[in-house]
């Protein structure tokens, strides 16, 4: 036990050194973006029709949010405000501060995404075996073209071309946002089917998205694994079928878990295309929002988040991995 | 070798098989190719009978044969495979098939191949075994495997509670030959049983091979390319090439005085112990693949120092000399005086 915390505090000093890195790296680049806020602040109130008196007074507001001194000690405000977490003030939403903004919209994200890879998982690893089993024959070619081809279209593609089918041709689905304006937000049936509704067309495409990627990923493993030595020789010792099934399933889902862990990881990130397409309020349409407004601590605080999530999730990964697989396991209790 | 009486003296008595022109061939984009052509081979009760021959030359699939358990592409086209007590093994199919193999029949992997699933320990290996042949005393079948791995010089506790990985590949073949026995298999296929093996891992895994052997009564077939494990082991020996027996009598009556060509190169290209090392000559050309078998006549004729031009046109046939079974138009022509009386004093020398 003793092992495990041990790799555990070390996995946890390496995290967050990482966290610090990247935190730095985004923050230069971040401010090395030309323009800034009060200057696409004005532009859009232009673009919106108001006078360039108007917009300059409305935006004369943002100066007391926007932080101030040399780049340096902006950097230091910076690094010792994230040890409090605390990630700065929006400048889009004046006062709120960044950890709220974010995490609004992490509850338009978390759920869809989780949703959409879990589902796409799911499927893909079925079809996968299946894919691998019937390899030879017409149907398992059709399952591997399908995941070649879903795999190979851009999400946004993908996302414009289920938006234009289903709210467009057979108009069934509402083309965007989070829930029917009618309904009391709440725990009410009327509320929650509607955040259904609104939530299917995102999380379907997300899944169809990342499907592709599990379906391919799948099938090469249990085809990997059929062709084992201890496949053939559970067979020659007559093991039932449903045993060497379990001993393939097993052996081939390994190597996927890594991949499943990396893409929760990427929960925080949000679909960007997808939830801009469909006009999601989540992480992904936040992060081109706080872009678009040169919302330097929003932006951060997205980039961060991202971050923090992928780190945590390898842990995870890696830890689950000495539960799972026997070898990582006694690798440890070697390396002792 | 020592012969110790029977421990565990089973219900069933070691069984003899009669294979019978057996032909498995490979779908491949040039057609089906056969790997193993028209192949007559008896194994006597309780002998144990080794297959030598090179790479490709299908002896391996021979012995997956035995199991009818050719991995596809390849199908066994022809032939019989007559186990006492089973029937033909080549009509069975499906759930029948699948009780015989590892009830009737133990397989026993190549040592460097890895026959054991890497996530799952060697006792619920055990048991899930047990439970695919409906054992309901699956504490007695732990008992029985522990006995068999301390047999072999193993704790058995131990192992059962390793990984795969956990064990050496000594260790491994040990936990494979227990599986092939523990469900009281009385006929048992050892395919390369010693490659990449050590030497002395090697000797300790022949001599239990040969001891287990005699003391459950067993019918053994060892497939290898290294005729010195065919001399160490078996009784009786058939030597393969190209797809088809070519040789094949006791053991000691083979290796000393050889008479197909063939079975005289591969003696020939082992260095001796003594003497010099160009004394050892490797067989000129290389063996032929699927693709490069010929239909028509000896398989061996681009090889051959004896060959004739009935070689070219016709199989020859297997004649009986004696105990012996030999395959080849020059032997029974009595050409080979002129060709091997050399080595086959050699070759006697060395046995003796």
């Amino acid at each position: 036990m003793t092992v495990i915390a041990r790799r555990l505090a070390g996995h946890l000093a390496r995290g967050i050194a990482m966290v610090l890195v990247v935190a730095t790296i985004s923050f230069f680049i971040i401010r090395n973006i030309p323009g800034d806020p009060i200057a696409a602040r004005y532009q859009k109130l232009l673009e919106q029709g108001m006078s360039p008196e108007a917009a300059e007074r409305a935006t004369a507001v943002m100066y007391g949010f926007l932080p101030s001194g040399t780049l340096g000690e902006q950097y230091a405000d910076y690094m010792t405000g994230l040890f409090r977490f605390d990630l700065g003030v929006s400048v889009t939403n004046p006062g709120t501060p960044v950890t709220a903004v974010l995490g609004e919209a992490a509850k338009w994200t978390v759920l869809p995404v989780l949703a959409g890879t879990l589902l796409s998982f799911l499927v893909g690893v079925i079809m996968g075996v299946y894919a691998a089993v019937k390899r030879s024959g017409v149907l398992g070619d059709l399952l591997a073209i399908s995941g070649s081809l879903l795999h190979g279209v851009p999400q946004y593609v993908l996302a414009l071309l289920m938006g234009a089918i289903f709210t467009t041709l057979i108009p069934i689905l509402p083309q965007g946002g989070t829930a029917d304006i009618l309904f009391e937000p709440g725990f009410n049936a009327g509320y929650i089917g509607s955040l259904i509704e609104h939530a299917t067309l995102p999380v379907v495409t997300y899944a169809l998205a990342s499907y592709g990627g599990w379906i391919l990923a799948m099938k090469s493993s249990v085809v990997t694994v059929l062709g084992d030595d201890f496949i053939l020789a559970a067979e020659l010792r007559g093991m039932k079928r449903s045993i060497i099934f379990r001993y393939v399933a097993r052996n081939a889902i390994l190597p996927l878990f890594t991949i499943l862990a990396l893409s929760l990881g990427l929960l925080f990130g949000g679909a960007i295309f997808i939830e801009k397409i469909f006009n999601y309020p989540g992480l992904g349409f936040l992060l081109i929002e706080s872009v678009v407004n040169r919302d330097y601590a929003l932006m951060g605080g997205a980039f961060l988040l991202i971050t923090a999530a992928i780190v945590v999730a390898n842990i995870l990964a890696d830890l689950f991995y000495t539960v799972i697989d026997p070898r990582v396991r006694s690798g440890e209790e070697a390396a002792t | 070798m020592p012969v110790t009486p029977s421990a565990t003296p089973g219900r069933k008595s070691a069984p003899g098989v009669r294979i019978g022109g057996l032909t498995v061939v490979y779908r491949t984009p040039a057609g089906e190719l056969p790997a193993v052509s028209g192949v007559d081979l008896e194994l006597p009760p309780g002998t144990i009978t080794g297959v030598v021959g090179e790479s490709g030359s299908g002896k391996s699939t021979l012995a997956l044969s035995l199991l009818n358990a050719v991995q596809p592409p390849g199908r066994i086209s022809a032939g019989s495979v007559e186990i006492d007590g089973l029937g033909d093994v080549v009509a069975l199919r499906g759930e029948e098939l699948r009780r015989a193999r590892g009830r009737h029949v133990g397989y026993v992997f190549q040592a460097a191949q890895n026959s054991l699933n890497p996530l799952k320990t060697v006792g619920k290996q055990l048991l899930d075994l047990g439970r695919s042949h409906g054992v309901e005393d699956l504490r007695a079948l732990v008992r029985e495997a522990r006995d068999l791995l301390g047999r072999m010089g193993l704790d058995g506790a131990r192992v059962l509670d390793s990984y795969q990985h956990e064990l050496s590949g000594g260790m491994r073949q040990r936990a494979g030959i227990m599986f092939a026995l523990v469900l009281n298999a009385h006929l048992v296929v050892l395919d390369e049983p010693t490659t990449a093996l050590d030497m002395i891992t090697q000797a300790t895994i022949l001599r239990i091979i040969r001891e287990v052997h005699e003391e459950r009564g067993l019918t053994t077939l060892v497939i290898t390319h290294d005729l010195g494990v065919v001399a160490e082991v078996a009784d009786r020996l058939a030597v393969m090439y190209g797809g088809r027996l070519v040789e094949q009598g006791p053991t000691r009556q083979v290796l000393s005085d050889p008479r197909h060509p063939y079975t005289r190169g591969l003696i020939q290209a082992i260095p001796r112990l003594v003497g010099d090392i160009g004394e050892a000559r490797a067989l000129p050309g290389r063996p032929p693949t699927l693709a490069t078998v010929p239909a028509r006549g000896c398989v061996f004729r681009e090889r051959c120092p004896l060959r004739m031009d009935v070689c070219e046109s016709e199989h020859p046939p297997a004649v009986a000399h004696g105990t012996r079974l030999v395959s080849c138009h020059a032997v029974e022509a009595g050409a080979q005086e002129h060709g091997g009386e050399a080595v086959a004093a050699g070759a006697r020398e060395e046995q003796a």
